[in-house]
C-alpha cells in the first residue's frame, strides 16, 4: 500500500525538474515577472479602471520615460559601477530641451539632437571621472548629482519665466509627448525599438559582452584585452544620452522645470534596476529585468499614490524594497550553486522483485563457479580502464583508456602495445564497420570514428532537442556501447543525459530513466534519438533478424529489444528482467547467442534503498559520495544467452582477485576477451568448444561461412 | 514544543543531532598496518576471549577452554554450550560466563564443581574482569538481545547494558551503573571502574556509587574489552568501527525498519566483525576496487584495532587493520609474557605482537 502510493507520487511528480529549472538562467527573470504579475493582478483588483486603454496609455507613458533612465542604469550597473546623478542629469536635460525649444526657438529635431548630446556629455563627464581617472562610481555620481542639480538651479532662477510663458505648438513636439501609433503611445514604441536593440547588444554584440565581462571580473576582462577604461567611459555616457531621451519625452509631456523635477528619481530607478535581477557589483543583467523592474516600481508608486498615500511614505516603501531586493539578490548569488547543487539529485522509485538465486548449491542459471579465476592478464598494470575490447580480424587487440587513447596490442601474444590513437576522452563501447572502420562511443564526447590508419574523425556529438526537456538534451553526455546495423545505422546508447560519465553513481542514486538510445545514420550523416526515458541503458547489440537490437538497461536489472525496421518497428518487448546484476555490454557469441556482461551484482540493501526515495534523497545530501551506497561492481560475471531470454550458461570469478570487474566480453577464435572500466588488465579466457575461426564482425559483415 | 520543532527541524536540514560526523584516526589513533603484520598463533572456529594471570593463558573457543602456549592450544575443559566470556582471579579463581546467561565461577580452571553461579537476570554478559575483594565485574551488553545480537542492539539502539558485581563468596550480584548504551568490558582502575560504553563510543569510569565519569569520549570506534597493561595502562579493542553510512542508517528508522524485517542480517548495513564475504553485503563508493586496489581508507564494514591507553586513560598509539586487511573484529587483547595476544575474530585468528618492539617502533 505505501510502497503503491510511494511508487505514484514519483512517478507523476517530476522531482527532477526542479533542479533543472533552477539551475537555468531565466529563473532569475522569472522571479521579478512573477512579482510583476502579481502586483499587476493585486491593484487591477484594488483599484478601478486600472486596466482600461487609457490608464494603461497613461502608464505606459510614464514607465517608458522612467525606462530610458532604467536602461542606462542598468548597463552601468551591469559594467560594474553606479550612477546616482540620473536624475540632476533628468532635471538638466529636461531644461535643455525646453531652453533650446521655448527660449532659442529651434527646430525640434535640433532641439532632440541637442539634449541628447547634453546628455551624453553630461555622462562623459562621469565616464572620464570614473572610467579614465578611476574613481569611485557611487562617490564620484553622488558629487556630480550635487553640482548637476545646483547648475538646473540656477539655470531656472533665471530662465524659468521664459519657458513658463511659452506655448509651444508644432505638430512633431505634440506627438513626442502625446502622440501614439495605432493607439500605442509613441514614447512606448520607441522604447521597445530601444529595448529590444539593447537585448540584441548585450546577449549578441561584442560591446554588450564586453561589458557583461567587465562587470564579472574587471581583471580578467582587462587581462583578455578588454578596452576596461573606455567601455566604463561609455557606459556612462550611454547612460546620460538615455536619461536624455527620457528626459526629451517628458519636456514633450508636460513642458515645465518645476524645482522638484527628477528630484529623488536615482532611488526609483535604482529600486527597478535591483528589483529587476540585476546584481549591484555587476556582472550579471538584462533588458527585460530592467524593463521588469521599472514597471514594477512604477505599478507600486501609481498605486500608492492612487490610494493617497503621501510623497514621503511612497519613497519610504520604494527604499524599503530596494533593501529586500538587494538582500535577496545578494543571498541567492551566493547559495545558488549550493541550492541547486542540492536541489537537483533526485531519487525515484525504483522497485525490483527478489532476484534469482546465485549462492553455489542452491541451483539455478546463475550459481556461482569459479572459472574465471585462472584468466590470462593482458597488460597488467600497462593498460588503464579498458571498458570494451575488440579484436581484428587480424587478431590484434583494441581497447580503451582512461588516457583518451585507444591502444592497440599486437598478435600473437599480445606483449606489445602500441597507441593506436589518441582521443581525448573515455572510449567506452567499438565496433568494426564493413571497412574495417573502427566506430567508438566516447564518454563525454559522442560517437567517433578511427580508420584503419588510426585517423580520428568525430562521426557525432549532438541529436535533436527534444521539446519537453528543461535541460538541453541535445549534447551528448555519456556515450555508452554502439552496434552497425545491416544498413550501416549505428545505434548507441546514452546512458544518461541528467550526469557527466564521473557521476555514474548519481545516476544511480537516482534509478530514474534518464538514458536513451541514439540512432546516428552513417549514409546520410544525421542522427536522431530512437528511445527514450531508459534506466542507464548500456549495451547495445543487433538482434539475429537485423531488424531489431537487443539492449541492457544497467539500473533496470533488464536486457530488452527494440525494432527499428520491419513490421515491428518501433515496438519494445522485455528479454530478460530482474536480472541478479547490473547488465553490461551484449556481444554476440560465436554460437549464435550473446554473451552479456554483468558488471556488479544486487545487493538487497540498495534493492531496499531504491524502493525508499526520500531515504536516498537524504543520503545524497548528508554523506559524501564515497560513503553513499552503491551497487556492488567489485563482483560481476560474464553469461550466454540467447533471443528467448533464457541463460545458458555463466562464467564467475569468485574472489575477484584475477580480475575485479567485467564490462564487456568479445568472443575471438575461441576465446573471451574481458574488460573492465576500473581495471588495469584485460583478462583472456579459453573457451571450450567454440568456434576456433569467429571473429565477431567478421561474421557479421558475412566474410565467414 | 520549542523542542520538538528544533527536533524536526534539525532533521529536516540535517543538523544538530541529525547531523553525522565521525571522528578521524588521527593522533595516536593514526592508522597503520601492524595487526596484518601481526603473528598468526591459532586459527580458530570460535574465539572468543582471553585471560590471563601471568602464567597461563586461557582460550575460549565456542563451548572449549583452551590453554594456549605459544602456538600449541591443549584443551582443558569444555562447557555445554558456547563461552561468551572468560576471566582469570587473583586467587587462580576461574570465572566463565555461559551463552551471555549464566556467569559460573571455579576454585580453579580445571575444578569439576563450581564454587558460584549466578543464572538469574542476566542477558548478555560479555566481559568478566576481576573486582575489588574477590568480587567479579561482569558487563551486560543488552537486557533486550543476546550475546551475539549486538548488531540487533545496535540498530534498535539499544540502552539497556549494565555493569554488575558479582560476589562469589555470597553469591550476591549488585547492579553498579545501568542504562547504558551496550556495555562490552570493563577494568578495574582504582576505586573506579573503566567500562567500554559501546554505542555511545565512550570509555567511561564508574566510581563505586554508581556515578559515571567520561574518560575517553568521541571514539571514531566502538570500544569493546579492556585489559591491564603492564606499566599500568590498558589495552583497549575497538571490535567495529563507526561509518558515516552506519551512522546515518542510525538516524533512519523507516529504513533501519524494513532492513531488519525484509533483509537477511548478513546483509544489513551495519558493522560486521567481518566483512568481503558476499557481494550481497552493501558497498559504499570508496569500496570500488580501482585499477585492482582496494583502498585501506575505504569506509570499514569491518575493522581490527586495538588502543594502548596510559593509566589516566589518554590513547598512546594503536594497532590497525584496514578496510583492505582481514585481522578484522579484535574483541580481546591481552598481555602475556611481553607479547601482546589478541583475537581477530573475523578471521578466527589469534594473533601476537612482542610488546617490546611496538613500544620502540610507536612510542608509548
Amino acid at each position: 500500500m505505501l510502497n503503491t502510493l510511494t511508487r505514484w507520487r514519483y512517478r507523476f511528480w517530476p522531482d527532477h525538474l526542479l533542479g533543472e529549472i533552477l539551475s537555468k538562467r531565466w529563473t532569475e527573470t522569472a522571479v521579478p515577472v512573477i512579482v510583476l504579475l502579481m502586483v499587476g493582478f493585486g491593484l487591477s483588483r484594488t483599484i478601478p479602471n486600472f486596466l482600461s486603454p487609457s490608464s494603461l496609455a497613461d502608464t505606459a507613458r510614464q514607465a517608458a520615460e522612467i525606462g530610458f533612465i532604467g536602461l542606462g542604469e542598468a548597463l552601468v550597473v551591469i559594467v560594474g559601477g553606479i550612477d546616482l546623478s540620473v536624475g540632476s542629469m533628468f532635471a538638466l536635460t529636461d531644461f535643455c530641451a525646453l531652453y533650446t525649444l521655448d527660449v532659442l526657438n529651434w527646430p525640434v529635431v535640433a532641439v532632440a539632437a541637442a539634449t541628447i548630446a547634453c546628455g551624453a556629455v553630461l555622462g562623459a563627464i562621469n565616464g572620464f571621472l570614473v572610467g579614465y581617472l578611476g574613481l569611485r562610481a557611487f562617490i564620484t555620481t553622488l558629487i556630480t548629482l550635487i553640482i548637476y542639480r545646483s547648475a538646473f538651479d540656477l539655470l531656472i532662477q533665471r530662465y524659468s519665466n521664459q519657458i513658463a510663458s511659452a506655448f509651444p505648438d508644432f505638430p512633431t513636439w505634440n506627438f513626442i509627448g502625446g502622440g501614439d501609433v495605432v493607439g500605442v503611445p509613441s514614447i512606448a514604441v520607441v522604447y521597445l525599438a530601444v529595448a529590444i536593440f539593447g537585448h540584441i547588444f548585450l546577449t549578441r554584440l561584442r560591446p554588450g559582452w564586453h561589458i557583461t565581462a567587465i562587470g564579472g571580473s574587471r581583471r580578467s576582462a582587462y587581462n583578455s584585452g578588454i578596452a576596461v577604461r573606455r567601455t566604463i567611459a561609455l557606459c556612462y555616457v550611454a547612460s546620460g544620452a538615455l536619461t536624455a531621451v527620457g528626459a526629451l519625452f517628458f519636456a514633450a509631456r508636460l513642458g515645465t522645470v518645476g524645482g522638484d523635477i527628477g528630484v529623488g528619481l536615482e532611488v526609483i530607478v535604482l529600486t527597478a534596476t535591483v528589483l529587476g535581477g540585476i546584481t549591484l557589483g555587476g556582472g550579471r543583467g538584462s533588458v527585460t529585468r530592467s524593463a521588469v523592474g521599472t514597471l514594477i516600481v512604477l505599478l507600486i508608486t501609481n498605486g500608492l499614490t492612487t490610494m493617497n498615500a503621501r510623497g514621503g511614505f511612497t519613497r519610504m516603501a520604494l527604499a524599503t524594497i530596494l533593501l529586500v531586493a538587494a538582500m535577496i539578490d545578494i543571498r541567492w548569488q551566493k547559495n545558488r550553486t549550493r541550492i541547486i547543487s542540492k536541489v537537483y539529485v533526485s531519487p525515484t522509485y525504483h522497485d525490483l522483485p527478489p532476484p534469482p538465486t546465485t549462492e553455489i548449491g542452491k541451483g539455478g542459471p546463475f550459481e556461482q563457479n569459479d572459472r574465471l579465476r585462472d584468466v590470462e592478464l593482458i597488460g597488467l598494470g600497462r593498460i588503464e580502464a579498458p571498458e570494451d575490447v575488440i579484436l581484428d580480424r587480424h587478431d590484434n587487440l583494441y581497447a580503451g583508456s582512461r588516457h583518451g587513447d585507444v591502444i592497440r596490442f599486437f598478435a600473437p601474444d599480445y606483449t606489445r602495445m602500441e597507441i593506436f590513437a589518441h582521443i581525448g576522452g573515455q572510449p567506452l563501447g567499438m565496433a568494426f564497420d564493413r571497412k574495417d572502420n573502427l566506430f567508438i562511443c566516447i564518454g563525454g564526447m559522442g560517437l567517433y570514428r578511427i580508420d584503419p590508419d588510426g585517423k580520428v574523425e568525430k562521426a557525432t556529438d549532438e541529436t535533436n532537442r527534444s521539446w519537453l526537456s528543461v535541460n538541453d538534451d541535445s549534447r551528448l553526455r555519456l556515450a555508452d556501447d554502439l552496434d552497425i546495423t545491416d544498413n550501416g545505422l549505428i545505434f548507441f546508447s546514452e546512458a544518461t543525459i541528467r550526469y557527466e560519465m564521473d557521476e555514474w553513481p548519481v545516476d544511480g542514486l537516482e534509478a530514474r530513466g534518464n538514458g536513451r538510445i541514439i540512432c546516428y545514420d552513417t549514409n546520410t550523416g544525421k542522427t536522431h534519438t530512437a528511445v527514450r526515458g531508459l534506466k542507464f541503458p548500456n549495451g547495445i547489440c543487433v538482434a539475429s533478424d537485423g531488424q531489431s537490437i537487443l539492449f541492457a538497461e544497467t539500473f533496470g536489472c533488464s536486457i530488452k529489444r527494440y525494432w527499428f525496421e520491419g513490421p515491428n518497428k518501433g515496438r519494445i518487448e522485455v528479454v530478460m528482467d530482474n536480472l541478479p546484476g547490473y547488465p553490461d555490454n551484449i556481444n554476440l557469441a560465436s554460437d549464435g547467442n550473446y554473451w552479456l556482461a554483468l558488471v556488479g551484482m544486487r545487493s538487497p540493501s540498495l534493492d531496499l534503498a531504491w524502493r525508499m526515495p526520500a531515504f536516498r534523497n537524504r543520503m545524497a545530501k548528508r554523506l559524501p559520495v564515497d560513503e553513499w551506497l552503491f551497487p556492488n561492481i567489485n563482483t560481476g560475471c560474464v553469461v550466454k544467452f540467447n533471443e528467448k531470454g533464457e541463460i545458458l550458461d555463466s562464467y564467475w570469478d569468485l574472489h575477484g582477485l584475477n580480475h575485479p570487474m567485467i564490462t564487456s566480453m568479445r568472443e575471438h577464435r575461441g576465446h573471451l576477451y574481458l574488460g573492465g572500466i576500473a581495471n588495469n588488465r584485460i583478462g583472456r579466457y579459453k573457451l571450450e568448444g567454440a568456434d576456433p575461426n569467429f571473429v565477431q564482425y567478421e561474421k557479421r559483415w558475412g566474410r565467414l561461412p | 514544543m520549542i523542542g520538538a520543532i528544533q527536533g524536526l527541524a534539525n532533521r529536516l536540514l540535517g543538523r544538530g543531532d541529525a547531523a553525522i560526523a565521525v571522528p578521524t584516526f588521527d593522533g595516536a589513533l593514526k592508522a597503520n598496518q601492524k595487526l596484518e603484520e601481526a603473528e598468526t598463533l591459532l586459527e580458530c572456529a570460535a574465539p572468543e576471549d582471553l585471560a590471563t594471570d601471568g602464567r597461563t593463558l586461557l582460550l575460549a573457543d565456542g563451548p572449549r577452554l583452551l590453554c594456549l602456549d605459544r602456538k600449541t592450544a591443549t584443551e582443558v575443559r569444555s562447557f555445554e554450550g558456547p563461552i561468551s566470556a572468560i576471566s582469570l582471579l587473583a586467587d587462580g579463581k576461574l570465572a566463565v560466563a555461559l551463552s551471555g546467561r549464566e556467569v559460573r565461577v571455579y576454585s580453579e580452571p580445571t575444578a569439576a564443581k563450581p564454587v558460584a553461579v549466578f543464572a538469574t537476570g542476566l542477558g548478555a554478559v560479555n566481559a568478566l574482569a576481576p573486582g575489588a575483594g574477590g568480587t567479579l565485574v561482569a558487563t551486560d551488553g543488552s537486557a533486550a538481545r543476546g550475546v551475539d545480537q549486538w548488531a540487533w542492539d545496535l540498530l534498535e539502539r539499544g540502552q539497556s547494558g549494565r555493569v554488575l558485581v558479582l560476589n562469589p563468596a555470597d553469591g550476591s550480584t549488585k547492579l553498579l551503573a545501568g542504562g547504558l548504551s551496550f556495555a562490552f568490558g570493563s577494568q578495574t582502575a582504582g576505586d573506579e571502574i573503566l567500562v567500554s560504553e559501546s554505542w555511545k563510543h565512550r570509555l567511561i569510569a564508574v566510581r563505586p556509587g554508581g556515578a559515571i565519569r567520561v574518560v575517553l569520549p568521541h571514539l571514531p570506534i566502538y570500544p569493546s574489552r579492556l585489559s591491564p597493561a603492564s606499566d599500568g595502562g590498558y589495552w583497549l579493542t575497538g571490535f567495529v568501527a563507526r561509518t558515516l553510512l552506519v551512522e546515518f542508517i542510525l538516524r533512519e528508522p523507516a529504513y533501519r525498519k524494513r532492513m531488519m524485517a525484509e533483509i537477511d542480517p548478513e546483509y544489513w548495513i551495519v558493522p560486521r566483525l567481518r566483512s568481503g564475504q558476499s557481494f550481497k553485503e552493501p558497498l559504499q563508493g570508496a569500496h570500488i576496487k580501482t585499477m585492482g586496489v582496494v583502498k585501506p581508507w575505504a569506509p570499514p564494514r569491518s575493522y581490527g584495532l586495538v588502543i594502548r591507553l596510559d593509566s589516566r586513560g589518554a590513547p598512546l598509539y594503536s594497532l590497525h587493520s584496514r578496510a583492505d586487511g582481514t585481522n578484522h573484529g579484535v574483541v580481546a587483547a591481552v598481555e602475556h609474557r611481553g607479547d601482546l595476544v589478541m583475537i581477530a575474530k573475523g578471521s578466527g585468528r589469534i594473533l601476537r605482537l612482542p610488546i617490546a618492539s611496538l613500544d620502540k617502533e610507536l612510542g608509548a
